[in-house]
């Protein structure tokens, strides 16, 4: 199953047919798909943001936006533009230097992370051996910024909600990480690719969710806490710490922090999808209809339909998670902070535990099925 | 060890519990997506003001008397009225009437109180200015009618959801001939009038 579209070879082998050296056309083609994973992230969150608004406003039986272009489309284009030109405060007594970098480390471990997201077979920036590990531990940067802003803000407000992001983001954090455990452990390999290979081949059945049922909750629940989203959006609850630790940003500093927490929501709802939905692949596999229909894999059309079909897939399944996302903000009321931290440490943590026992368990009774 | 296994299946049967709300809770909000908006989309459309809605005064020149009843019943003594004695008719003359909106409560006392029914409530509610020294209406201003809604062609006049049809909440596409729910005023007179007739 290695065959498929490599870009990055044929696109040096153009420019190299063109006359160019080797060498150029690789450092040609590296920034690349960086800039290209860049603008996608940044689009889907700005897509993100826009179904928020419409879906928040159906779920509440209004309209939303409607006529800042066709549907309100052009609200994410108008908000970006706005505080684009917005002048750039800093308040009275404030730290600079760690006020700037709060932001800025919120923001850049979430779109590293973005490199090890796979939209097909060969469509990832890097398949790197560490692969999700590389995910967790970029995601355990970000409650570093968010103290750092909360504390340089001088505003008491702000170091509560800052606090508050840091204890949630670390407690969260250990079931998340156990989670991934446990699927790490059945397809032997950190490697986004080879997770999304193992769970191929018998199309929705192979999927991890029916393996992993409590480790894909658990995972669930400890992203949303992971992305403030609201069941778990304490740091920044409007109605006790006005916006926690972005009370005092504005402009583009708080862009930072905005694009960022949807960046990042984005980028869970593409985990889960990864990770227990099955990634790129289509519900039935694509090398089965291909076969009743007879055709050969290694058709160029087929191929070009499949890595289509991937990405759609992967977008498809993030955006139905970022959806329940949305419709659990509008449905379940915000914890308490001494909740969310027994949610954490007293339900998740221990249920992650058993989780893990279970699958290494099963593993060795059940080789064929959990990967031995 | 037995105390343990309970404590454990009653914190198991919580968890089912409470997995099993927010599914109830999320089943809730998504039957509400698919619902029609109950917002109305001013300004494009507007609600039909009821009958005895108390929006902007209105005043007949003409017919009033500068008897100051108004000036007495309002609770600030708010419209100001401008007067002459005319010594050979023994009647005062009106000058000026003029009540300020950026004050009034809109309480309807001087058009309860008023002898000759000069003053009269309309149905507009749109007093927005840029100064408020502009809410300051003379007897010209309060002398003008309102625009109805329903005769406005930019605005889909919509009912309000006490004369809507029984059973409907969407004031959306109603006949202009759908009856509201319960009886009319006139009916109600009549049915009054008919008992009474059939007492005495």
């Amino acid at each position: 199953m290695d065959s498929g579209i490599d870009l990055q070879g044929s696109f040096i082998q153009a420019l190299m047919d063109l006359g160019l050296p080797a060498d150029l056309a690789k450092v040609i083609w590296i920034p690349l798909p960086m800039l290209l994973i860049i603008a996608t992230a940044t689009f889907l969150a700005l897509v993100s943001t826009w179904l928020e608004r419409k879906i928040s406003a159906a779920a509440q039986q209004r309209v939303g936006p409607e006529y800042m272009g066709p549907l309100g489309m052009l609200v994410p284009v108008a908000d970006v533009i706005k505080l684009l030109i917005k002048e750039d405060v800093m308040p009275a007594k404030t730290d600079p230097w760690l006020y700037t970098l709060g932001p800025i480390l919120v923001f850049t471990p979430v779109f590293l992370s973005y490199l090890i997201v796979p939209f097909g077979q060969h469509l990832i920036i890097t398949d790197l051996g560490i692969g999700i590990f590389l995910w967790i531990s970029l995601s355990s940067v970000v409650p570093i910024g968010l103290l750092m802003a909360g504390y340089s803000s001088n505003n008491k407000y702000s170091l509560l909600g800052g606090l508050r992001a840091a204890a949630q983001s670390i407690s969260y954090e250990i079931p998340l990480a156990l989670s991934v455990l446990a699927i790490v452990m059945m397809s032997n390999s950190l490697s986004t690719i080879d997770i999304v290979q193992q769970q191929s081949g018998y199309g929705i059945l192979g999927w991890n969710i029916w393996r992993q049922p409590v480790g894909f909750v658990i995972f669930w629940i400890a992203a949303l806490a992971e992305c403030e989203r609201l069941p778990f959006d304490l740091p920044e609850a409007e109605e006790e710490l006005v916006a926690g630790y972005q009370t005092e940003y504005g402009a583009i500093r708080f862009m930072l922090f905005y694009a960022g927490s949807y960046v990042n929501l984005i980028l869970s709802s593409l985990m889960v999808a990864v990770l227990y939905l099955g990634g790129w692949e289509f519900p039935i596999p694509v090398g089965v209809i291909a076969d009743w229909l007879g055709i050969s894999e290694t058709t160029p059309w087929l191929q070009i339909v499949t890595a289509t079909l991937g990405i759609t897939m992967t977008l498809l399944k993030a955006y139905f998670l970022l959806f329940l996302t949305i419709l659990l903000r509008w449905t379940v009321p915000r914890v308490r902070i001494d909740q969310l931290l027994d949610l954490g440490w007293k339900f998740l943590l221990p249920v992650s535990l058993v989780n893990l026992l279970l699958t290494a368990g099963l593993k060795l009774a059940l080789p064929f099925a959990f990967g031995g | 060890m037995l105390k343990f296994l309970k404590q454990v299946t009653d914190y198991l049967k919580e968890t089912r519990d409470a997995a099993k709300y927010i599914g109830q809770g999320l089943a809730v909000t998504f039957d509400h997506m698919q619902r029609r908006p109950v917002t109305v989309q001013y300004p494009y459309e507007k609600l039909i003001p009821s009958e005895r809605f108390r929006g902007r005064i209105h005043f007949e020149f003409d017919k009033c008397i500068s008897c100051e009843v108004c000036v007495r019943v309002c609770p600030i003594n708010l419209p100001v009225v401008d007067y002459e004695y005319n010594k050979e008719t023994k009647k005062k003359k009106l000058n000026s009437y003029s009540i300020d909106f950026g004050v009034c409560i809109f309480c309807g006392n001087c058009v309860e109180y008023c002898p000759t029914n000069c003053l009269s409530m309309t149905e507009e509610y749109e007093l927005s200015t840029y100064d408020r020294h502009e809410l300051n209406y003379d007897s010209v201003a309060l002398g003008r009618l309102p625009y109805k809604v329903t005769e406005d062609p930019m605005v889909t006049p919509l009912r309000e959801l006490a004369y809507l049809p029984k059973g409907t909440i969407d004031p959306h596409n109603l006949p202009a001939t759908a009856r509201r729910a319960g009886q009319r005023p006139e009916e109600i007179l009549e049915k009054m009038e008919k008992e009474g007739a059939g007492k005495s």
